[in-house]
């Protein structure tokens, strides 16, 4: 592994009665992408706040670069920071926005040298030739490109991003996600980044750090959270699985599908069957099987280019989604309103449970 | 249904407020132009005359009636106005930027603070000229006493301005700028006060304007030399002639400058409202 660069140790956060930080470790290496998934008021947007330096912890501290910048002010910290609104300078051009740490920070700079180094910055985010134009005059993808060189003309070693895609459009996203990649690897930066999208966190991030209530519940490369989401609550998170409530006993898990054999089973304090959207199958009503059975009835289907994702509600109005890959063939169609049978193999399945190791 | 009712209402509403807003004004401006000097303060004009006017910056040849002495009251006040809208914008602004962070007693402090224009004048100006006279024993001027009342005064409503604005701020700017390594002063000077800079145009007017015509601290607190509030009240007590009307005629013009330059300050800042605006939409 890398040298640590940042580090938080039992870092919590209270306002008032709200924990929104409750006792996070953390380690972070040179030039990491990590990025922090977590539904809204998972803290992720006050853990970055506190490594900013616009948040003090009641409890632990944090480290960068060695030091402990826990009471540091913030612009002493030299830690980059990306708004979710960008939080660009509205009375500024935009070479204005992206010159104004180095014509106002703490080591002066000679005007020619900020305008140099700026220009460069613009250039780098591909903004050349617009430099004069004020930030209301630019597109929404554009100000997030300025806020972006704003930040990484300071060179800082750590930048922090928090929601910056969010505001964009699907497709301004996309490209958005890959310029960063570009700029990280040009630059070597350690980039802690906050989503609320799965997505977004499983593309973007070396890895995933799954927030809850405060809490890290899972924290690990992409496509191991994916494959081997540590708790129901990640599993709900990542939004790829369709998770069953029943009961786990002598490795068996039984469920509204009925029983099945469950031989490994993670450990947790509730009985829930995981199963990944594009391992279910679908086989008609009368069909037998000897696996895992659930009636449901089809609801509806929805395009999404490379996967068609189909709509399933049970008899107790619970949705069960199942994701055909299109590569894989062209989808079965079903009728609406019509029973079938969902089936899956158990092998693929994931399962908690109280008896779980 | 309802504006067919409420409109006229409304319509009738606004013209009286009107008429009564400039009412006195354009009476005041057509007996100012009335024949001298053996015209009076009534209707109906003699003769049409800027003879009163002329009276005012003594050009008139010298006839019983004394010209007004008001010139000196009148630098008097614009010095005076002047040192309290600075005086009091750069304390409301401040007071308001330490109102975003809660502290501890910030509601007393708070209304402490607002008490300052809530208070009668008189008994304020009564009791500064006590507390100077009887108390720590200094003499009373328009420059000291009458200054410190007048900024009482009108901090409060710099401070409500400045509170107002500074609510709808959004902070997050002011947080990139620390995060790009800028020092909360250079951060404030650089970002916050151009972004609210409408503000305190606003506070500054509301400082200037409300010291310039005040009257009952200043009756209280000023000692000898007179401001032009009293100054002019002074006169009536002898005998009223058209050339305080001329002279009304003046400072309303001067006020009405006033307000031309404050607006086009205003447009010029709203400019940059309007894009902070902007930016705030998107999120």
């Amino acid at each position: 592994m890398e040298t640590t660069v940042f580090r938080l140790e039992g870092v919590t956060k209270r306002y008032g009665d709200l924990v929104a930080l409750d006792n996070v470790s953390l380690d972070v290496g040179v030039n990491e992408y990590v990025s922090f998934l977590g539904p809204s008021g998972s803290g992720k947007t006050t853990l970055l706040r506190v490594i900013a330096g616009f948040e003090t912890p009641e409890v632990g501290r944090v480290f960068f670069e060695g030091r402990d910048i826990t009471y540091q002010p913030a612009h002493e910290r030299g830690i980059g920071f990306v708004f979710q609104n960008f939080a660009l300078f509205p009375h500024l051009t935009v070479i204005g926005n992206v010159g104004f740490g180095l014509a106002h920070g703490k080591t002066p700079v000679a005007p020619a040298e900020v305008d140099r180094r700026a220009r460069k910055m613009i250039d780098l985010v591909g903004l050349s030739g617009m430099e004069d134009r004020g930030v209301d005059q630019i597109s929404g993808g554009q100000r997030q490109r300025v806020a972006l060189a704003r930040t990484l003309a300071m060179q800082p070693k750590l930048v922090l991003l928090d929601e910056p895609l969010g505001a964009l459009d699907a497709n301004l996203r996309g490209r958005m996600r890959n310029e960063l990649r570009a700029i990280r690897e040009r630059l070597g930066v350690t980039f802690l980044h906050v989503t609320g999208s799965e997505n977004e966190a499983l593309a973007m991030g070396d890895r995933v750090v799954v927030l809850d209530r405060g809490r890290i519940i899972q924290s690990g490369r992409s496509d191991e959270v994916y494959d081997t989401p540590a708790s129901p609550d990640v599993a709900h998170f990542l939004n790829r699985f369709n998770l069953f409530e029943g009961r786990l006993a002598d490795a068996r898990f039984t469920g509204p599908f009925g029983s099945v054999a469950a031989p490994v089973a993670r450990r947790s304090d509730r009985d829930i069957y995981a199963v990944r959207y594009d391992r279910m199958r679908v086989l008609p009503a009368q069909a037998a099987t000897d696996g895992p059975a659930l009636k449901a009835t089809f609801v509806a289907s929805e395009y999404l280019g490379s996967s068609i994702m189909n709509f399933f509600e049970t008899a107790d109005g619970k949705v069960v989604e199942m994701e055909h890959h299109l590569s894989l063939g062209a989808p079965d169609t079903y009728e609406a309103k019509r029973d079938y049978i969902l089936t899956w193999n158990p092998d693929l399945a994931i399962v908690f449970g109280r008896e779980g190791r | 249904m309802e504006s067919r009712v409420l409109k006229p209402i409304l319509a009738v509403y606004v013209a009286a407020f009107l008429l009564f807003l400039y009412g006195p004004f354009v009476v005041l401006t057509i007996i100012s132009f009335q024949q001298g000097p053996e015209g009076g303060p009534q209707f109906p004009i003699i003769e049409w005359s800027t003879y009163w006017y002329q009276h005012l910056f003594g050009l008139t040849p010298p006839s019983r009636i004394a010209p007004l002495p008001v010139g000196e009251a009148l630098v008097r006040s614009l010095v005076l106005a002047f040192m309290t809208m600075v005086t009091s914008t750069v304390l409301g602004v401040m007071a308001a930027q330490a109102f975003r962070k809660r502290f501890r007693g910030a509601n007393v402090i708070f209304y402490l603070i607002v008490l300052g224009m809530m208070v009668p004048g008189v008994l304020t100006g009564l009791g500064t000229s006590l507390l100077a006279n009887n108390i720590i024993g200094i003499e009373r001027h328009w420059y000291s006493t009458a200054f410190a009342s007048h900024v009482v005064y009108t901090f409060p409503f710099a401070f409500l301005v400045m509170l107002a604005i500074l609510n709808r701020f959004d902070a997050s700017v002011e947080e990139a700028a620390w995060s790009l390594g800028v020092s909360p002063i250079t951060t404030f000077r650089r970002v916050t006060f151009p972004l609210i800079f409408p503000g305190v145009l606003s506070a500054m007017l509301f400082a200037f304007t409300l010291s310039l015509d005040e009257f009952p601290r200043t009756l209280f607190a000023s000692g000898r030399d007179q401001t032009l509030p009293l100054a002019i009240y002074g006169t009536f007590s002898v005998e009223i002639h058209p050339n305080i009307f001329a002279f009304g005629v003046l400072t309303t013009l001067f006020s009405f400058a006033l307000l031309s330059v404050y607006g086009i300050l205003m447009a010029m800042s709203v400019r940059r409202a309007r894009k902070m605006a902007m930016q705030e939409d998107i999120t």
